[in-house]
C-alpha cells in the first residue's frame, strides 16, 4: 500500500473541500472494506484519504414520514441488520445484510462505500433498486438527489464526482399491498460474491390481485446493477399467472448481458437468472397478497 | 508521516507511531509484540488477524491504525485473567476446536464478541456468526460444539 | 495425576499454548539483527533472462543485498541446481524463467518497504517464450522444452530411483505396471468401460504461508527456522546447494500453522539463506497468499480409464493412462505419479494391468504433495468408474465394492501380500451411517420448500480406497527419563496441527506408566532430535510412535538392570506396573532406581529408538508400503434440478486407523481431511490464464466454511491392528480426504442421473448436464 496523508474532517462540507483541494487525488474513506483491498493490490493510489467517520450528519437510520427510510452513508451493514426499525419495517434489508460477506466486513463495511464503490458483485444494490431508492450528494457546488440507477455507471464506476460524497440513502415508504423477495445466488461456496442475485419487489393494484408497480433488478450480471424492464413491463397490470412469470423470467435472462469468469458462464448466469427471477416473482407476489401493512415480509428464503 | 495514537489494549493504554498505512495488524504484533492475531488472507475473508475494537470483530489486516486510535482493543492474549482461562479457551481445548491452531485466536475472540452481545445465541446465530472465519484444518463441528458448551444450549 | 492411557481422549498438550495466543510460529519470532526479504518473480510463464541489472535496486537506502542469478552461478560456495528428486530447481531462475512466480531476484533490506521498492528497481529484460499450458499441450511432438536437460542427483530417493525424465520431451517421469496379460483381460470381459476424469490444480491453503529466518554464521554455520514438514530433508539439500557437512546446517521447526503437504522439501530456504549469507546478516522472508499460489499446488491430471467387467461385476482387467501436471519443476512430482499408478486399480483384485502414469513438465507452477497425494487423483476415477459400472450391471454401488475389494491376505497390484486390511469394515460403516439403501422421507411441504418444490432432488453415494505410506523410511527417537522420573522426548516429527506431541507422549507414557502431565515433547531441531525422514504420507503415529515406543522400552530395560544391580535381584523377577519397578520383596518409584544409580538428584537415562522399514515385508516379497491404509466415504446430497446447485446433506467418513490412541483427535484428523475434500470436490480450483493464476487469494479461491458444512460430518474410527504399529495404530491424517470427491459425484448420479466427469462439482456443470438431459428429453 502507498503512502498517504490521512485527514480526519468533522463535516461535509470541510470534506469536499479536501477532496477538491487533491484535486481527484484523495478518497473518502469509511470503514475501508473495500478501499483497503484495492490500495493494496496498487489498483489506486491515493494521496489522501478523507476520513469521513466522524461526521455526525452522515450517521443514522431514521424513518421519515415524508421522505421514508433515511440511511445515512456511515450505517454500518451491520447497523443495518440489527436495525430495529429496518427489522420492523424493512426486514428485508436485514435479510439481505446477514449474508453480505463476514461479521467482521460488516461491522466496518457501510452503506455508503457499498454504494460508492461501484462493485459489482453485491447484494445491496439490488434491494435498494427495487424499493426505488435514491441517493442524497453533497459537494462543493452542492447537494443532488439521484436516483440510485443513476450512480451506477459501470464496473467500478459511478456518477460521483471526484469531490462529492454520497450522504444518505433514501427508500420511499413502499405503497400498501407490497411483497418483495431477494435471491442470492453463490456458485461455489456460501461465502463466495455472489454469481447472481436477483431482487423482485410487487406492488398490487387495489384490487390486491393485478400487479401495480414491479422491479426487477438484476446483480452480477452486467457491468453494474440493473432493472429489468422489459420484464417489469410484462407483469405490469396483469395478475400473475405462471405463463407470464415464465415469460418475464425469460425477458430478465435476455435483457441483462453477463460476462464468463471465474462464478459462470454467461449461459449459466442467464439460466441462473431465469430461475432466480421466477422464484423471486412467486414470493413477492405471495408476501404482497398476504400484506397487511408497511411491513414487507421477508423469510428466510434469501439464498439459493 | 507518522500519527501518535491511543489505545487501550487488553486494559491496558498503550500508545504507538504509526504511519498512516499501517494496519492495525502490524501494529499490534509488531510495536506491541502482540503476535496471537495472525495474518492469513490480508484481504478481510479468513479471519485469522480478528480482534476486537470496541468489542466488535475487526479484519486487524485491513484496518487502518489511525482510525482505531482512542479505541478499546481485545487481544487473544487479553482474554485470560492471569491464570483463570476464558470458558471459550477451555471449551476450545476441551472439544477438540483446533487443530493446527493459527485460526484459534480469531475464532475465540469472534466467539466471544457474540456471546457478548448475545449470551444464549441459536446455532444458526452461531453459524451466521462465525461462518466468516476459515479453519483448514476443518474443526468447524468441534468450533460449533465449544460456543454451544459455553453459551450453555 | 493418572497414568497415561491410550484408547480414551486426552487434552492435546499444544493447546494452552495455542488458545492463549501464546503459541510461536515462525511470521511471529525475530533474531537480532534480523533484516527482511522479498522475492522478484517472472510476469511470465516462459521466458529468456536477457539482462539483470540490480545497481540502482542497491542504492535504495535500508537495502543489504540484492541476490540475482550471478551471485549463484559465479561463487564457487554454491551448487546452484536443487531439487527433492531431479536437481531441475534452482535458487534464483538462471537462463530462463519457466512460469509465473518464478523467482528471478531477491532483496534483502532493513525494512519491508525498502525491499519492495527496491525490488522495482531491479531491470530484467525478459525474451519471450512460447509457453507449455496444459498437459496436452505439453505432450505434443515438437512442444517448447520446459527443460532442456535435467541434471540427475548423486543419489536419491530409493523408491524413486528408476524413474527418470524422458530426454527430448516434456515427460519428466514415466511410470509402468503390468500385471497378467492385458489383452486375455479384456478378451475375458463381457463389458468395457472407459471413460477420462480430469481433475484441476488445487492449493493447500494453510493459513500460515511459508516463511524462513536465516542466519549464516562467519564460519560457514547455517541455521535456519523453517515452516517445514521434513527438517532433516531440507538438512540435507542445504548442505549440498551451501557444500557443508550437514553438521554445519541447523534447521529448527516451530509449530506450523498447518501443512497438508505443502511444505515438504525445499521451499523458501534455500534462497533465504543465500540472501543471508550474501547479507551477513539474519533475513525473514515470509511469503504473501499471493506467492504461495506460485510456489506449490496440488497436480492437475487427466485420467483416462478402461475396465473389463464381468457380468457379475467381477473385475477383470484395467488400462490405465495418468497425465499429472508437475508444473515446471518436477518437485515430488515423480512419487506423486507413483503413487497415482500403484492405486489406479483402487482397492480392488483386478488380475490383468495395464497402467501408465507420468508426471509432465508445464510453464505451471510446480505441484507437489498435497494430503493422500496421487491417490486424490487416481482415486477420483477409479470410484467414479465404479458406480459407472454398477449403474451399467444394475449393480449396488456398496456390493460391487465389496465383491472386488480386497481382503486380508490378498495380493497388491505389485504382488505384495495385504495384511491388517479393514476395507470392507469401513465400507460398512459409512453405509450404515448414511443408510445406505434407505430414502429417508423428507417433507416436502414446508413453507421454505414451497418456492423450491419438487425442484430437489435427494441421492446417495460411497466410495472408497487404499493407499500407501513413503516406504523405506526412518524415524528415530531419544527419551530422557530425568531425575525425578519425568521424561523429555526427541523427535524430528513436527508438530503441524496433527497431534503428533500428544500421541507421542501417550505412546511413552502408557508405555512407562507414567502421567502425561510429566512428559514433555521438545520441538524440532536437527542439532538436537534424532533423524526422521518426514512428517508426511500419514507416517509419524506408526513409524514415530513406535520408535519412541522403542525408545520408552529401552529405558525400561535399563531400570531393570539398575534394579536387578542395585537391589541385587535378578533381572528376570524385576517387573513394571503402574510407573513403579516391582521386586520380589519390593517395590520402587524409578526416581528412587535413578537415586541409587546416580547417588544423588541428578543424572539421566537415554532410551533411543529407531523404526526402519524396508522393501521386503515379512513374507520375503518386495514391499512397497509398511503398512496400508483403508478407508471410505459416503455422501448424501441435495440437488436443485433447476440451478444445478448442490447441497451436502451428510457425509460419513470411516478409516481403518488400526487403534484410535486418541480418539478425538482421531475424529479431528477424519473429519478434517474430510472437510478438505469437501472443498476439493465442490468449488477449489486454481484458474489460470496464459499461464498467470486469476485467482492466488481467498477472495476467489474459496475454501470451505462452516456455512458449507452439512448437517452431519460422521467420522468414524475402524479397528484392524497392523501388527508393526504402536499398539496396533497406523496413519490417519490422509485417508478421509480421498473419498470424498468421487461420493459426492456417485451421490449427484444418484440424484438426478448425471455423472461429472471433471472437478470441481461445481452447480455449473450440473446445471449444463442436465439442460442437456432436458434437451434430450424433449
Amino acid at each position: 500500500m502507498n503512502d498517504f496523508e490521512y485527514l480526519e474532517p468533522a463535516t461535509v462540507a470541510e470534506a469536499c473541500a479536501m477532496l477538491k483541494r487533491y484535486g481527484g487525488e484523495a478518497r473518502p474513506y469509511a470503514g475501508g472494506a473495500y478501499l483497503s483491498i484495492v490500495m493494496k493490490q496498487g489498483l489506486i493510489r491515493p494521496k489522501a484519504l478523507v476520513n469521513i467517520k466522524k461526521i455526525q450528519e452522515l450517521k443514522g437510520i431514521r424513518f421519515d414520514p415524508s421522505e421514508g427510510f433515511v440511511i445515512g452513508a456511515l450505517a454500518t451493514h451491520r447497523e443495518l441488520e440489527t436495525s430495529q426499525l429496518i427489522r420492523e419495517k424493512l426486514p428485508i434489508l436485514c435479510a439481505v445484510e446477514r449474508e453480505v460477506a463476514n461479521i467482521r466486513v460488516r461491522n466496518v463495511g457501510t452503506v455508503g462505500g457499498n454504494l460508492a464503490s461501484g462493485e459489482p458483485l453485491t447484494d445491496l444494490a439490488q434491494v435498494f433498486l427495487a424499493l426505488d431508492a435514491r441517493v442524497a450528494i453533497s459537494g462543493p457546488s452542492g447537494d443532488r438527489t439521484i436516483p440510485l440507477e443513476e450512480l451506477f455507471v459501470d464496473l467500478y464506476q459511478t456518477s460521483l464526482g471526484e469531490e462529492e460524497i454520497l450522504t444518505r440513502v433514501i427508500v420511499p415508504p413502499p405503497p400498501p399491498a407490497t411483497g418483495i423477495e431477494y435471491i442470492r445466488f453463490s456458485s461455489s461456496s456460501v461465502v463466495d460474491k455472489p454469481c447472481v442475485g436477483v431482487a423482485v419487489r410487487i406492488s398490487l393494484n387495489a384490487d390486491r390481485k393485478t400487479c401495480g408497480t414491479v422491479r426487477i433488478a438484476l446483480g452480477c450480471v452486467a457491468p453494474r446493477p440493473m432493472r429489468a424492464q422489459g420484464a417489469e413491463a410484462l407483469l405490469t397490470g396483469h395478475p400473475l399467472s405462471p405463463q407470464l412469470v415464465e415469460q418475464a423470467a425469460a425477458a430478465a435472462a435476455e435483457e441483462c448481458s453477463p460476462i464468463s469468469d471465474l462464478r459462470g458462464s454467461e449461459r449459466f448466469k442467464r439460466g441462473i437468472v431465469r430461475v432466480l427471477v421466477r422464484r423471486a416473482m412467486a414470493v413477492a407476489y405471495d408476501r404482497a397478497s398476504h400484506a397487511s401493512t408497511l411491513r414487507l415480509r421477508s423469510g428466510q428464503a434469501g439464498s439459493a | 508521516m507518522k500519527k501518535q495514537i491511543r489505545l487501550r489494549v487488553n486494559g491496558m493504554d498503550r500508545t504507538v507511531e504509526v504511519a498512516p498505512r499501517t494496519s492495525l495488524l502490524e501494529a499490534v504484533r509488531d510495536q506491541l509484540g502482540l503476535t496471537g492475531a495472525k495474518l492469513g488472507c490480508d484481504m478481510q475473508v479468513c479471519g485469522a488477524c480478528t480482534l476486537l475494537l470496541d468489542g466488535k470483530p475487526v479484519s486487524a489486516c485491513s484496518f487502518l491504525a489511525v482510525d482505531a486510535d482512542g479505541s478499546e482493543l481485545t487481544t487473544i492474549e487479553g482474554l485470560a485473567a492471569g491464570d483463570r482461562l476464558h470458558p471459550l479457551q477451555e471449551a476450545f481445548m476441551d472439544c477438540g476446536a483446533l487443530q493446527c491452531g493459527y485460526c484459534t485466536s480469531g475464532f475465540i475472540l469472534t466467539a466471544k464478541a457474540l456471546l457478548d452481545e448475545q449470551p444464549r445465541p441459536s446455532e444458526e446465530q452461531i453459524k451466521d456468526y462465525l461462518g466468516g472465519n476459515f479453519c483448514r484444518c476443518g474443526c468447524y463441528q468441534e468450533i460449533i460444539q465449544a460456543v454451544k458448551k459455553v453459551a450453555g444450549i | 495425576m493418572e497414568t497415561t492411557e491410550i484408547g480414551k481422549s486426552v487434552r492435546r498438550l499444544d493447546y494452552k499454548t495455542k488458545v492463549t495466543g501464546r503459541a510461536q510460529y515462525l511470521a511471529d519470532m525475530s533474531v537480532p539483527g534480523m533484516c527482511h526479504g522479498k522475492i522478484l518473480r517472472s510476469p511470465y510463464p516462459h521466458a529468456r533472462i536477457v539482462r539483470i541489472d540490480a545497481s540502482k535496486a542497491r542504492q535504495i537506502s535500508g537495502v543489504v543485498a540484492v541476490l540475482t542469478r550471478d551471485d549463484i552461478l559465479h561463487d564457487q560456495g554454491i551448487e546452484p541446481f536443487y531439487g527433492p528428486v531431479f536437481k531441475d530447481q534452482t535458487i534464483v531462475a538462471v537462463e530462463k524463467v519457466r512460469h509465473v512466480g518464478d523467482p528471478v531476484a531477491a532483496v534483502a533490506a532493513l525494512t519491508v518497504d525498502a525491499a519492495e521498492e527496491a525490488l522495482r528497481m531491479i531491470e530484467v529484460d525478459y525474451e519471450e517464450l512460447p509457453a507449455v499450458l496444459s498437459v496436452n499441450d505439453s505432450l505434443k511432438p515438437g512442444a517448447p522444452l520446459v527443460h532442456e536437460s535435467v541434471k540427475l542427483p548423486a543419489s536419491g530417493f530409493a523408491d524413486l530411483a528408476e524413474l527418470k525424465p524422458v530426454e527430448g520431451t516434456n515427460i519428466c517421469t514415466h511410470f509402468r505396471l503390468n500385471r497378467g496379460d492385458i489383452q486375455r483381460g479384456f478378451a475375458e470381459a463381457d463389458r468395457i468401460f472407459e471413460d477420462t476424469f480430469t481433475l484441476p490444480a488445487t492449493q493447500h491453503s494453510f493459513l500460515e504461508t511459508h516463511a524462513c529466518i536465516a542466519q549464516v554464521e562467519p564460519g560457514g554455520r547455517i541455521t535456519v527456522w523453517a515452516t517445514t514438514q521434513n527438517p532433516f530433508v531440507v538438512r540435507t539439500q542445504l548442505a549440498n546447494i551451501f557444500k557443508v557437512p550437514v553438521s554445519k546446517v541447523r534447521v529448527i521447526v516451530p509449530y506450523l500453522g498447518g501443512g497438508y503437504g505443502g511444505k515438504v522439501y525445499p521451499k523458501v530456504e534455500p534462497i533465504t539463506v543465500a540472501l543471508a549469507q550474501k547479507a551477513g546478516r539474519p533475513v525473514r522472508l515470509v511469503l504473501s497468499r499471493e506467492e504461495v499460489f506460485y510456489t506449490i499446488t496440488k497436480h492437475a491430471a487427466i485420467i483416462k480409464m478402461k475396465t473389463g467387467v464381468k457380468n457379475d461385476g467381477t473385475l477383470v482387467a484395467r488400462e490405465c493412462e495418468i497425465h499429472l501436471d508437475t508444473g515446471a519443476y518436477a518437485e515430488i512430482g515423480p512419487r506423486v505419479a507413483k503413487k497415482s499408478g500403484y492405486t489406479a486399480a483402487g482397492p480392488y483384485r483386478i488380475p490383468n494391468l495395464k497402467i501408465d502414469s507420468y508426471s509432465v513438465y508445464t510453464n505451471k507452477p510446480p505441484a507437489g504433495a498435497f494430503r493422500g497425494f496421487g491417490v486424490s487423483q487416481s482415486a477420483w476415477a477409479v470410484e467414479s468408474q465404479m458406480d459407472i459400472i454398477a449403474a451399467a450391471l444394475k449393480i449396488d454401488p456398496l456390493e460391487l465394492r465389496k465383491q472386488n475389494g480386497y481382503d486380508e491376505g490378498d495380493k497388491f497390484v505389485t504382488e505384495e501380500t495385504l495384511r491388517a486390511v479393514g476395507l470392507k469394515e469401513c465400507l460398512d460403516e459409512v453405509a450404515k451411517s448414511i443408510g445406505w439403501g434407505r430414502m429417508e422421507q423428507w417433507n416436502n411441504g414446508t413453507v421454505e420448500q414451497w418456492s423450491r418444490g419438487e425442484n430437489i432432488k435427494r441421492g446417495k453415494g460411497i466410495a472408497c480406497m487404499i493407499k500407501a505410506t513413503i516406504t523405506p523410511s526412518i524415524s528415530s527417537a531419544v527419551v530422557k527419563l530425568n531425575e525425578d522420573a519425568s521424561l523429555s522426548i526427541y523427535t524430528g516429527t513436527v508438530e503441524m496441527g496433527q497431534g503428533s506431541e500428544t500421541v507421542l507422549a501417550q505412546i511413552a507414557g502408557k508405555e512407562l506408566g507414567i502421567p502425561l502431565e510429566t512428559i514433555q515433547v521438545l520441538g524440532v531441531d536437527t542439532d538436537v532430535v534424532p533423524y526422521d525422514l518426514t512428517t508426511s504420507s500419514s507416517r509419524s503415529t506408526f513409524h514415530m510412535g513406535k520408535a519412541v515406543q522403542l525408545a520408552a522400552r529401552d529405558i525400561l530395560r535399563q531400570l531393570k538392570q539398575i534394579a536387578a544391580m542395585e537391589y541385587g535381584v535378578p533381572e528376570a523377577q524385576v517387573t513394571f506396573a503402574g510407573g513403579k519397578i516391582r521386586l520380589p520383596e519390593a517395590q520402587l518409584d524409578y526416581s528412587d532406581a535413578m537415586f541409587k544409580r546416580f547417588g544423588m538428584q541428578g543424572g539421566t537415562l537415554v532410551g533411543e529408538g529407531q523404526v526402519k522399514t524396508s522393501t521386503k515385508n515379512e513374507f520375503g516379497e518386495k514391499s512397497t508400503s509398511a503398512f496400508w491404509f483403508l478407508a471410505a466415504g459416503a455422501a448424501e446430497v441435495e440437488v436443485d434440478v433447476d440451478t444445478g446447485r448442490l447441497k451436502l446433506v451428510k457425509y460419513a467418513t470411516a478409516v481403518d486407523v488400526g487403534k484410535a490412541l486418541n480418539p478425538l483427535g482421531c475424529r479431528q484428523q477424519l473429519a478434517g481431511a474430510a472437510i478438505t475434500g469437501i472443498g476439493q470436490a465442490l468449488f477449489e480450483e486454481i484458474a489460470y490464464d496464459n499461464g498467470q493464476p486469476i485467482n492466488p487469494n481467498f477472495v476467489d479461491y474459496v475454501l470451505p466454511s462452516l456455512g458449507d458444512m452439512p448437517e452431519t460430518i460422521d467420522p468414524i474410527s475402524v479397528e484392524v491392528p497392523d501388527p508393526n504399529g504402536p499398539f496396533g495404530a497406523k496413519g490417519i491424517g490422509e485417508s478421509a480426504l480421498i473419498p470424498v470427491a468421487p461420493a459426492i459425484a456417485n451421490a449427484v448420479f444418484d440424484a438426478v442421473g448425471v455423472r461429472i466427469k471433471d472437478l470441481p462439482i461445481k452447480a455449473e456443470k450440473i446445471f449444463l448436464a442436465l439442460e442437456e438431459m432436458k434437451a434430450k428429453a424433449r
